[in-house]
Protein backbone atom coordinates (compact mmCIF):
# COMPACT_ATOMS: atom_id res chain seq x y z
CA UNK A 1 0.00 0.00 0.00
CA UNK A 2 2.63 2.26 0.86
CA UNK A 3 4.63 1.17 -2.04
CA UNK A 4 1.72 2.62 -4.04
CA UNK A 5 1.51 5.62 -2.83
CA UNK A 6 5.22 6.43 -3.29
CA UNK A 7 4.38 5.48 -7.28
CA UNK A 8 1.70 8.19 -7.16
CA UNK A 9 3.84 10.75 -5.28
CA UNK A 10 6.58 10.45 -7.98
CA UNK A 11 4.07 10.44 -10.88
CA UNK A 12 2.57 13.37 -9.13
CA UNK A 13 5.34 15.31 -9.00
CA UNK A 14 6.35 14.74 -12.12
CA UNK A 15 3.64 15.79 -13.91
CA UNK A 16 4.38 19.24 -11.91
CA UNK A 17 7.05 19.93 -13.67
CA UNK A 18 7.17 23.91 -14.75
CA UNK A 19 7.01 24.32 -18.21
CA UNK A 20 9.90 25.43 -20.56
CA UNK A 21 9.95 29.17 -21.32
CA UNK A 22 6.97 31.25 -20.32
CA UNK A 23 5.25 33.83 -22.67
CA UNK A 24 6.07 36.39 -19.50
CA UNK A 25 10.03 35.43 -19.77
CA UNK A 26 9.86 35.97 -23.48
CA UNK A 27 8.12 39.06 -23.61
CA UNK A 28 10.57 40.43 -20.46
CA UNK A 29 13.44 39.52 -22.68
CA UNK A 30 14.92 43.22 -24.61
CA UNK A 31 14.33 43.82 -28.17
CA UNK A 32 17.03 43.38 -30.22
CA UNK A 33 17.72 47.13 -31.71
CA UNK A 34 17.41 46.99 -35.18
CA UNK A 35 20.01 47.76 -37.63
CA UNK A 36 19.57 50.74 -39.10
CA UNK A 37 20.29 49.83 -43.03
CA UNK A 38 18.54 51.23 -46.19
CA UNK A 39 17.93 47.64 -47.19
CA UNK A 40 15.49 46.70 -44.76
CA UNK A 41 12.12 46.13 -45.04
CA UNK A 42 8.72 45.60 -42.61
CA UNK A 43 7.66 42.11 -42.03
CA UNK A 44 5.51 40.36 -39.80
CA UNK A 45 7.11 37.37 -38.56
CA UNK A 46 3.86 36.44 -37.45
CA UNK A 47 2.85 35.81 -40.62
CA UNK A 48 5.67 32.69 -40.93
CA UNK A 49 4.60 29.38 -40.25
CA UNK A 50 6.62 26.57 -39.01
CA UNK A 51 8.66 25.30 -36.39
CA UNK A 52 10.74 27.48 -34.30
CA UNK A 53 13.75 27.04 -32.97
CA UNK A 54 16.01 28.51 -30.38
CA UNK A 55 14.33 32.35 -29.20
CA UNK A 56 11.34 33.61 -30.49
CA UNK A 57 12.07 36.40 -33.26
CA UNK A 58 11.92 39.77 -32.20
CA UNK A 59 12.73 41.58 -35.24
CA UNK A 60 10.53 43.64 -37.36
CA UNK A 61 12.06 44.51 -40.33
CA UNK A 62 14.43 41.82 -42.94
CA UNK A 63 17.56 42.32 -44.43
CA UNK A 64 17.85 40.93 -47.72
CA UNK A 65 21.47 38.31 -47.71
CA UNK A 66 22.37 40.17 -50.21
CA UNK A 67 22.64 43.28 -48.93
CA UNK A 68 24.60 41.76 -45.90
CA UNK A 69 27.32 39.96 -48.15
CA UNK A 70 27.51 43.20 -50.37
CA UNK A 71 28.91 44.88 -47.66
CA UNK A 72 29.46 42.87 -44.53
CA UNK A 73 31.22 45.26 -42.91
CA UNK A 74 28.39 47.56 -42.14
CA UNK A 75 26.61 44.64 -40.42
CA UNK A 76 29.37 43.32 -38.46
CA UNK A 77 27.65 42.75 -34.54
CA UNK A 78 24.28 43.88 -35.83
CA UNK A 79 20.84 41.93 -35.15
CA UNK A 80 19.56 41.14 -38.56
CA UNK A 81 16.56 39.08 -39.74
CA UNK A 82 16.66 37.22 -42.70
CA UNK A 83 14.88 34.82 -44.86
CA UNK A 84 16.04 32.18 -47.77
CA UNK A 85 15.68 28.50 -48.38
CA UNK A 86 17.82 26.47 -46.63
CA UNK A 87 20.68 24.68 -48.90
CA UNK A 88 23.03 23.40 -46.71
CA UNK A 89 22.46 21.61 -43.17
CA UNK A 90 25.86 20.89 -40.80
CA UNK A 91 25.62 16.96 -40.59
CA UNK A 92 27.47 16.06 -37.58
CA UNK A 93 25.46 18.35 -34.97
CA UNK A 94 22.51 20.66 -37.01
CA UNK A 95 24.77 23.14 -35.73
CA UNK A 96 25.00 25.09 -38.67
CA UNK A 97 23.08 25.43 -41.77
CA UNK A 98 23.62 27.86 -45.17
CA UNK A 99 20.67 29.56 -46.60
CA UNK A 100 20.44 30.93 -49.91
CA UNK A 101 20.72 34.68 -50.97
CA UNK A 102 17.81 36.59 -53.05
CA UNK A 103 20.89 36.85 -55.52
CA UNK A 104 22.30 33.79 -57.39
CA UNK A 105 25.18 32.71 -56.57
CA UNK A 106 25.06 32.91 -53.02
CA UNK A 107 24.62 31.70 -49.22
CA UNK A 108 25.23 32.59 -45.88
CA UNK A 109 25.75 30.69 -43.15
CA UNK A 110 24.07 30.52 -39.77
CA UNK A 111 25.37 29.41 -36.64
CA UNK A 112 24.13 28.28 -33.41
CA UNK A 113 25.83 27.32 -30.63
CA UNK A 114 26.31 23.03 -30.28
CA UNK A 115 23.18 21.81 -28.80
CA UNK A 116 21.69 24.82 -27.83
CA UNK A 117 19.48 25.24 -31.03
CA UNK A 118 19.65 21.55 -33.66
CA UNK A 119 18.96 22.13 -37.25
CA UNK A 120 17.25 19.12 -38.73
CA UNK A 121 19.12 17.60 -41.85
CA UNK A 122 15.48 17.25 -43.33
CA UNK A 123 15.12 21.20 -43.44
CA UNK A 124 17.02 21.42 -46.66
CA UNK A 125 15.13 23.36 -49.72
CA UNK A 126 12.38 24.71 -46.54
CA UNK A 127 12.46 28.15 -46.75
CA UNK A 128 13.76 29.66 -43.26
CA UNK A 129 13.53 32.79 -41.42
CA UNK A 130 16.44 33.76 -38.78
CA UNK A 131 17.48 36.28 -36.22
CA UNK A 132 21.00 36.42 -35.39
CA UNK A 133 23.98 39.04 -35.12
CA UNK A 134 26.22 39.25 -38.27
CA UNK A 135 30.18 38.14 -37.12
CA UNK A 136 33.19 38.05 -38.92
CA UNK A 137 35.86 35.36 -38.38
CA UNK A 138 39.54 35.50 -39.35
CA UNK A 139 40.93 32.12 -39.93
CA UNK A 140 44.52 32.08 -39.98
CA UNK A 141 45.69 29.85 -43.22
CA UNK A 142 46.19 27.07 -40.59
CA UNK A 143 42.77 26.92 -39.45
CA UNK A 144 41.37 27.69 -42.63
CA UNK A 145 42.93 24.47 -43.98
CA UNK A 146 41.80 22.68 -40.75
CA UNK A 147 38.03 23.94 -41.30
CA UNK A 148 38.20 22.89 -45.18
CA UNK A 149 39.44 19.61 -43.90
CA UNK A 150 36.71 19.24 -41.55
CA UNK A 151 33.82 20.37 -43.59
CA UNK A 152 35.31 17.66 -46.56
CA UNK A 153 34.69 15.14 -43.99
CA UNK A 154 31.62 15.81 -43.03
CA UNK A 155 30.68 16.32 -46.57
CA UNK A 156 32.74 13.06 -47.71
CA UNK A 157 34.28 14.85 -50.59
CA UNK A 158 37.75 15.09 -51.43
CA UNK A 159 39.97 17.42 -49.37
CA UNK A 160 43.00 19.02 -50.94
CA UNK A 161 44.95 21.37 -48.46
CA UNK A 162 46.45 23.26 -51.21
CA UNK A 163 43.44 24.74 -52.16
CA UNK A 164 43.57 26.62 -49.61
CA UNK A 165 46.02 29.67 -50.21
CA UNK A 166 46.00 31.92 -47.14
CA UNK A 167 43.88 33.56 -44.39
CA UNK A 168 40.50 33.46 -44.64
CA UNK A 169 37.67 35.80 -43.41
CA UNK A 170 34.19 34.75 -43.02
CA UNK A 171 31.44 36.84 -42.67
CA UNK A 172 27.96 34.70 -40.94
CA UNK A 173 25.56 35.23 -38.86
CA UNK A 174 25.26 33.55 -35.41
CA UNK A 175 21.45 32.76 -35.12
CA UNK A 176 19.59 33.17 -31.94
CA UNK A 177 16.02 32.31 -33.23
CA UNK A 178 14.84 30.53 -36.41
CA UNK A 179 11.83 29.36 -37.84
CA UNK A 180 11.86 26.77 -40.33
CA UNK A 181 9.24 26.37 -42.83
CA UNK A 182 6.79 22.71 -42.26
CA UNK B 1 13.84 1.82 13.65
CA UNK B 2 17.09 0.91 11.20
CA UNK B 3 15.14 -1.57 9.20
CA UNK B 4 12.39 0.92 8.64
CA UNK B 5 14.47 3.45 6.77
CA UNK B 6 15.91 0.86 5.00
CA UNK B 7 12.25 -0.89 3.76
CA UNK B 8 11.46 2.85 2.43
CA UNK B 9 15.14 3.21 1.17
CA UNK B 10 14.13 -0.31 -0.69
CA UNK B 11 10.57 0.56 -2.09
CA UNK B 12 12.50 4.30 -3.06
CA UNK B 13 15.04 2.80 -5.27
CA UNK B 14 12.14 -0.37 -6.84
CA UNK B 15 9.83 1.94 -7.83
CA UNK B 16 11.78 4.66 -9.50
CA UNK B 17 13.43 2.10 -11.11
CA UNK B 18 10.25 0.61 -12.53
CA UNK B 19 9.89 4.41 -13.51
CA UNK B 20 13.09 5.57 -15.04
CA UNK B 21 13.44 1.77 -16.65
CA UNK B 22 11.73 3.17 -20.23
CA UNK B 23 13.97 6.32 -20.44
CA UNK B 24 17.12 4.82 -19.15
CA UNK B 25 17.15 2.28 -22.40
CA UNK B 26 16.15 5.05 -24.38
CA UNK B 27 19.22 7.03 -23.40
CA UNK B 28 21.71 3.92 -23.10
CA UNK B 29 20.72 3.24 -26.61
CA UNK B 30 21.35 6.93 -27.95
CA UNK B 31 24.65 7.27 -25.64
CA UNK B 32 25.99 4.30 -27.76
CA UNK B 33 24.72 5.51 -31.26
CA UNK B 34 26.05 9.31 -29.99
CA UNK B 35 29.69 7.79 -29.03
CA UNK B 36 30.12 7.13 -32.37
CA UNK B 37 28.93 10.47 -34.18
CA UNK B 38 32.55 10.74 -36.05
CA UNK B 39 32.37 7.42 -37.52
CA UNK B 40 28.42 7.69 -38.50
CA UNK B 41 25.66 10.26 -38.50
CA UNK B 42 23.60 8.55 -35.45
CA UNK B 43 20.12 10.17 -36.41
CA UNK B 44 20.45 10.20 -40.31
CA UNK B 45 21.01 7.34 -43.11
CA UNK B 46 22.56 9.51 -46.13
CA UNK B 47 21.96 7.72 -48.85
CA UNK B 48 24.30 8.88 -52.22
CA UNK B 49 24.63 7.59 -55.77
CA UNK B 50 25.82 9.59 -58.43
CA UNK B 51 24.87 8.82 -62.38
CA UNK B 52 26.02 9.88 -65.19
CA UNK B 53 24.07 12.59 -67.85
CA UNK B 54 26.17 12.07 -70.70
CA UNK B 55 23.83 12.03 -73.72
CA UNK B 56 20.92 13.85 -72.15
CA UNK B 57 20.18 17.11 -73.61
CA UNK B 58 19.89 19.55 -70.43
CA UNK B 59 17.98 22.95 -70.74
CA UNK B 60 19.31 26.10 -69.13
CA UNK B 61 19.60 25.81 -65.60
CA UNK B 62 17.89 29.46 -65.32
CA UNK B 63 14.63 27.97 -67.16
CA UNK B 64 11.98 27.09 -65.01
CA UNK B 65 11.46 23.60 -66.62
CA UNK B 66 15.22 22.41 -65.82
CA UNK B 67 14.46 20.64 -62.30
CA UNK B 68 11.53 18.88 -63.75
CA UNK B 69 13.65 17.61 -66.55
CA UNK B 70 16.57 16.31 -64.29
CA UNK B 71 14.02 14.80 -62.16
CA UNK B 72 12.66 12.79 -65.02
CA UNK B 73 15.24 12.00 -66.44
CA UNK B 74 15.91 10.28 -63.18
CA UNK B 75 12.53 9.19 -62.87
CA UNK B 76 12.56 10.82 -59.53
CA UNK B 77 9.20 11.85 -58.28
CA UNK B 78 8.41 13.88 -54.76
CA UNK B 79 7.05 17.45 -54.31
CA UNK B 80 9.87 20.08 -55.37
CA UNK B 81 10.68 22.50 -52.56
CA UNK B 82 13.24 24.70 -54.59
CA UNK B 83 16.32 24.56 -56.44
CA UNK B 84 19.39 26.84 -55.61
CA UNK B 85 22.56 27.28 -57.84
CA UNK B 86 26.32 27.62 -55.61
CA UNK B 87 27.84 28.65 -58.47
CA UNK B 88 27.35 28.66 -62.32
CA UNK B 89 28.50 24.97 -62.86
CA UNK B 90 26.04 24.10 -60.25
CA UNK B 91 22.61 23.13 -59.66
CA UNK B 92 20.47 21.71 -56.42
CA UNK B 93 17.34 20.64 -56.45
CA UNK B 94 15.69 20.20 -53.35
CA UNK B 95 13.17 17.12 -53.42
CA UNK B 96 10.90 16.38 -49.79
CA UNK B 97 13.68 13.90 -48.13
CA UNK B 98 16.12 14.06 -50.80
CA UNK B 99 18.57 16.50 -52.89
CA UNK B 100 19.96 15.99 -56.43
CA UNK B 101 22.95 17.82 -56.99
CA UNK B 102 23.62 18.44 -60.85
CA UNK B 103 27.37 18.88 -62.19
CA UNK B 104 26.70 20.96 -65.42
CA UNK B 105 30.85 21.06 -66.05
CA UNK B 106 30.99 17.32 -65.69
CA UNK B 107 27.64 15.95 -66.75
CA UNK B 108 26.53 13.97 -63.60
CA UNK B 109 24.01 13.77 -61.14
CA UNK B 110 24.21 12.92 -57.57
CA UNK B 111 20.84 11.52 -55.65
CA UNK B 112 21.12 12.33 -51.89
CA UNK B 113 18.89 10.80 -49.82
CA UNK B 114 18.34 11.56 -46.30
CA UNK B 115 16.13 9.26 -43.67
CA UNK B 116 16.02 9.37 -40.34
CA UNK B 117 17.25 6.15 -38.63
CA UNK B 118 14.05 4.52 -37.16
CA UNK B 119 13.90 4.66 -33.42
CA UNK B 120 17.33 6.27 -32.91
CA UNK B 121 16.50 9.77 -34.25
CA UNK B 122 13.69 9.91 -31.71
CA UNK B 123 15.84 8.73 -28.99
CA UNK B 124 18.70 11.24 -30.01
CA UNK B 125 15.94 13.79 -29.90
CA UNK B 126 15.11 13.08 -26.41
CA UNK B 127 18.40 12.60 -25.17
CA UNK B 128 20.42 15.73 -27.08
CA UNK B 129 17.39 17.61 -25.44
CA UNK B 130 16.07 18.97 -29.27
CA UNK B 131 12.68 19.16 -27.89
CA UNK B 132 13.35 21.84 -25.58
CA UNK B 133 10.88 23.62 -23.61
CA UNK B 134 9.05 21.08 -21.33
CA UNK B 135 11.33 18.21 -21.85
CA UNK B 136 13.90 19.77 -20.70
CA UNK B 137 12.36 20.11 -16.88
CA UNK B 138 11.63 16.12 -17.32
CA UNK B 139 14.55 15.08 -18.46
CA UNK B 140 16.14 17.23 -15.08
CA UNK B 141 13.83 15.22 -13.09
CA UNK B 142 14.93 12.32 -15.03
CA UNK B 143 18.64 12.97 -13.93
CA UNK B 144 17.26 13.53 -9.79
CA UNK B 145 15.78 10.43 -10.11
CA UNK B 146 19.17 8.51 -11.45
CA UNK B 147 21.12 10.35 -8.45
CA UNK B 148 18.47 9.08 -5.79
CA UNK B 149 18.40 5.56 -7.25
CA UNK B 150 22.31 5.39 -7.31
CA UNK B 151 22.50 6.83 -3.59
CA UNK B 152 19.11 4.41 -2.30
CA UNK B 153 21.31 1.36 -4.67
CA UNK B 154 24.15 1.63 -2.09
CA UNK B 155 21.88 1.13 0.84
CA UNK B 156 19.76 -1.62 -0.71
CA UNK B 157 21.73 -4.93 1.43
CA UNK B 158 23.14 -4.45 4.40
CA UNK B 159 25.60 -7.00 5.98
CA UNK B 160 29.02 -8.52 4.03
CA UNK B 161 27.58 -7.80 0.53
CA UNK B 162 26.25 -4.35 1.14
CA UNK B 163 28.04 -1.19 1.21
CA UNK B 164 29.65 -2.31 4.27
CA UNK B 165 31.71 -5.12 2.25
CA UNK B 166 31.92 -5.87 -1.37
CA UNK B 167 29.55 -3.32 -1.96
CA UNK B 168 32.38 -0.66 -0.76
CA UNK B 169 34.69 -2.10 -3.46
CA UNK B 170 32.88 -2.39 -6.15
CA UNK B 171 31.65 1.39 -5.38
CA UNK B 172 35.20 1.89 -5.08
CA UNK B 173 36.10 0.57 -8.35
CA UNK B 174 33.04 2.70 -10.13
CA UNK B 175 34.92 6.11 -8.98
CA UNK B 176 38.28 4.89 -9.64
CA UNK B 177 37.51 4.36 -13.46
CA UNK B 178 36.37 7.81 -14.23
CA UNK B 179 39.27 8.69 -12.43
CA UNK B 180 41.40 7.24 -13.87
CA UNK B 181 40.58 8.22 -16.96
CA UNK B 182 41.09 11.57 -16.62
CA UNK B 183 44.56 11.21 -15.07
CA UNK B 184 44.89 10.23 -18.56
CA UNK B 185 43.25 12.29 -20.64
CA UNK B 186 42.99 15.52 -19.15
Amino acid sequence: MRSRALFAVVLVLAACAPAGETPEQAASEPAAEVAAQPAVTPFDVSSFQGTTYGEPLTLAELTPVSAILADPASYIGKPVLVQGMVVAVCEEKGCWMDIASDKEFEKIQIKVDDGVIVFPLTAKGKQALVEGVVEQLELTQEQAIAEAKRMAEEHGTPFDSTSVTGPRTIFRIKGKGAVIAD
Amino acid sequence: MASSWRRWNNILHRDLGYLCAGLTIVYAVSGLAVNHRADWNPSYAVRASTVPLQGVELPDPKAPGFAGAILAHLELEGRLRGTFRPDPETVQIFLEGSTVTVDLAARTATFEETRGRAGLRQANFLHLNEAKKLWTWMADLYAVALLVLAVTGLFVLKGRKGIAGRGAWLTAAGVAIPAVFLLLYL
